[in-house]
């Protein structure tokens, strides 16, 4: 994998991050052995405020890796997203026998799943096999008075399993405060994007994402703290002053172990300065309103996340526009995942309006393999090219 | 002013020496294993042909799949951009360009010679030169005989795979039937036209449009294209050399 070149400095409080994955194995290990239960998610949708809240732990469990794919091959079929592949060869293989930067995924008590896209949502129900899988319904037309009414009680629902898990009541004033704590934690991503917007972006796209993939990974407590170090450190850095062509990524996520198209890219001379993605301004973007029903609150916010599962999703189309004015995009990179049919049908339309809007887009459609690195490499040149 | 453009391809290497905007030489060889001596070789040729010596090259750009192992380039360029600028050299109208190589297929819009669009294959053999190369085995004739072969047919074979592999069996299935060779190769023709007329719409190209790359050269998949697309698509003098010479002319500018 290509390394960024022209990269401006380290930052040290990232250097701590590269830590963080065995000491926080080795958090939820102690934690569990003096009963507290973990739960494993995969999803922007499933609200952590109401799983803290219970007094539980959680990880993501969403798989970034190739190493797994083969072996969820032989019970998924071979043409569906990798992402879901990976994550299922993960958790079938308990921790993927060996393979480093994969333990937790055998070290949760129940799965916490969400109705998504039709890959996620049959592979739940194998999941349950291996795991106790509990799932969120989602309704997906989500501008409706119905559909709130029915997302609420499911998150009411889903608050009864937690309860039940732990044995702890969700109250209200323990929902409040991981609310407030959770505010928190977005207020700090907002903080860390807000620096980006500076020309040149003081810290590369990789460094970010390499956060935003433990963003559900660590504990929020951990998450901030890094937050706060790695936002001072850069604060006070001064950037090379070399101009480079500001791409954001628009479209799958990227979760932990895949890094390979911003890799290409920063690697090529392009600088991501903004990723509207789940590994990205997805999961911190709205605010959950402090001062009304928690409950409400929490169902309010997270239907509006402008994943491609919803219909219509208008509401993703203005906040790609939003971001790209926001952070002076010069290019936009649609990277999609094969097989995810609903952010590559999406594409069309995200096209038509970023053209409307006059800002170029390179549509990169690709899986967790190494196979079309040159050929990315390509298209990525040509399009920095014709960019700068 | 003296520049190179090398355009280290997968099956051949071009070189270009451009002199001063105008004198123009160019060399072809196959690429075969090892890209840097494939390179080396054309440069040599072009500089021996124009009667120049090496130190007296101002730049040397490479470009094309081998264009960052070519250690004595000063720079390496996408071929996307090579080619819009090699083409708007000899056609300065030029709005779009499709480009047929051996392992894939690129269409790219152009304005002032300037790349505004462009969309490449996907990671497949489909609608490339690899696909004519397969079929025509399948068919048992030489890939040069192919598009003439094609323009003799009345009624074309319906060839609706698009992948390579099972293209071919369809080639042998059809055969078995008893089609003729005429229809056949008229069948994988439309069938590559179609594909490539796709991905050409895609980009919104409409007019002024020039083909390149190797399969330019073939007549009959050119008399496809125009059909699928409604056009007619502008040739240029030297359609496998606009690579290496859109590489010269950048590092000139």
């Amino acid at each position: 994998m290509p390394m960024p070149v022209g990269k401006m400095h380290s930052f040290k409080s990232l250097e701590n991050i590269k830590n963080s994955y065995i000491e926080r194995i080795h958090q939820v290990s102690d934690e569990r052995k003096k009963g507290k239960k973990s739960v494993g998610t995969f999803c922007l949708f499933v609200p952590d405020e109401i799983i803290f809240a219970a007094g539980a732990d959680r990880m993501i469990l969403c798989g970034g890796k190739n190493d797994t794919v083969s072996i969820a091959e032989q019970y998924l079929p071979r043409n569906i997203c990798p992402l879901v592949k990976s994550s299922f060869g993960s958790i079938v293989n308990d921790g993927c026998s060996g393979i480093k930067s994969c333990s937790h995924f055998s070290m949760v008590d129940m799965i916490v799943a969400e109705n998504t896209c039709d890959s996620k949502k049959k592979m739940y129900e194998l999941l349950d096999n291996y795991v106790p899988t509990y799932v969120i319904d989602l309704p997906q037309r989500p501008d409706t008075p119905e559909a709130m009414r029915y997302f609420l009680s499911e998150l009411e629902k889903f608050r009864d399993a937690m309860e039940q898990l732990t044995g702890n009541k969700v109250t209200d004033e323990r929902l409040k405060e991981e609310i407030r704590s959770s505010n928190e934690t977005r207020k700090l991503l907002h903080k860390l994007y807000e620096l980006r917007k500076r020309d040149p972006s003081p810290i590369s796209g990789i460094e970010v994402l390499k956060i935003l993939q433990k963003q559900y990974f660590l504990s929020p407590d951990k998450l901030k703290e890094y937050l706060r170090e790695l936002i001072n450190e850069v604060e006070s850095t001064e950037p090379e002053q070399v101009h480079k062509p500001r791409i954001m990524i628009s479209g799958c996520p990227m979760p932990g172990g895949n890094t390979k198209v911003p890799a290409i890219i920063e690697s090529k001379g392009g600088a991501i300065v903004a990723e509207e993605s789940c590994t990205g301004t997805r999961s911190f973007w709205d605010m959950v309103d402090e001062n009304k029903d928690h409950m409400l609150a929490l169902a309010e916010r997270y239907i509006k996340i402008p994943c491609s599962c919803m219909s219509p999703n208008e509401r993703r189309i203005d906040n790609i526009l939003e971001l790209a004015r926001e952070f002076k995009v010069d290019g936009v990179v649609y990277y999609t995942l094969q097989f995810c049919h609903g952010y590559n049908i999406e594409k069309y339309k995200v096209q038509q309006a970023l053209k409307k809007a006059g800002i170029p887009m390179l549509s990169i459609e690709t899986d967790y393999s190494d196979s079309d690195v040159e050929q990315i490499g390509l298209r990525v040149d040509a399009f920095l090219e014709m960019i700068s | 002013m003296i520049s190179v453009g090398i355009d280290a391809g997968s099956a051949t290497t071009k070189a270009v020496l451009v002199k001063d905007d105008s004198s123009i030489v160019h060399s072809i060889h196959p690429t075969a294993f090892d890209f840097v001596s494939a390179a080396e070789k054309a440069y040599e040729d072009v500089l021996r042909v124009a009667g120049i010596e090496r130190k007296d090259v101002d730049s040397v750009y490479s470009t094309g799949y081998g264009r960052n192992n070519i250690n004595f380039a000063n720079k390496a360029i996408s071929e996307i951009t090579a080619h819009a600028m090699g083409v708007y050299h000899f056609y300065s109208e030029v709005k779009g360009i499709i480009d047929i190589g051996g392992q894939d297929c690129k269409v790219i819009a152009v304005n002032d010679g300037k790349v505004t669009d462009f969309l490449m294959n996907d990671k497949c053999a489909a609608g490339t030169g690899k696909f004519l190369e397969y079929t025509a085995r399948a068919l048992e004739v030489p890939i040069e005989e192919l598009g003439n072969l094609a323009l003799a047919s009345e009624s074309p074979a319906g060839i609706t795979s698009m992948c390579t592999v099972f293209a071919e069996s369809e080639v042998i299935s059809l055969r078995a039937k008893g089609f003729s060779k005429e229809d056949i190769a008229a069948g994988l023709v439309e069938s590559i036209a179609r594909r490539v007329a796709v991905m050409a719409r895609q980009v919104g190209l409409k007019e002024n449009v020039a083909f390149v790359g190797g399969v330019a050269k073939n007549t009959g998949i050119k008399a496809a294209l125009e059909k699928e697309l409604g056009i007619s698509l502008h040739m240029v003098p030297e359609p496998q050399i606009t690579g290496a010479l859109g590489a010269a002319l950048y590092g000139n500018s």
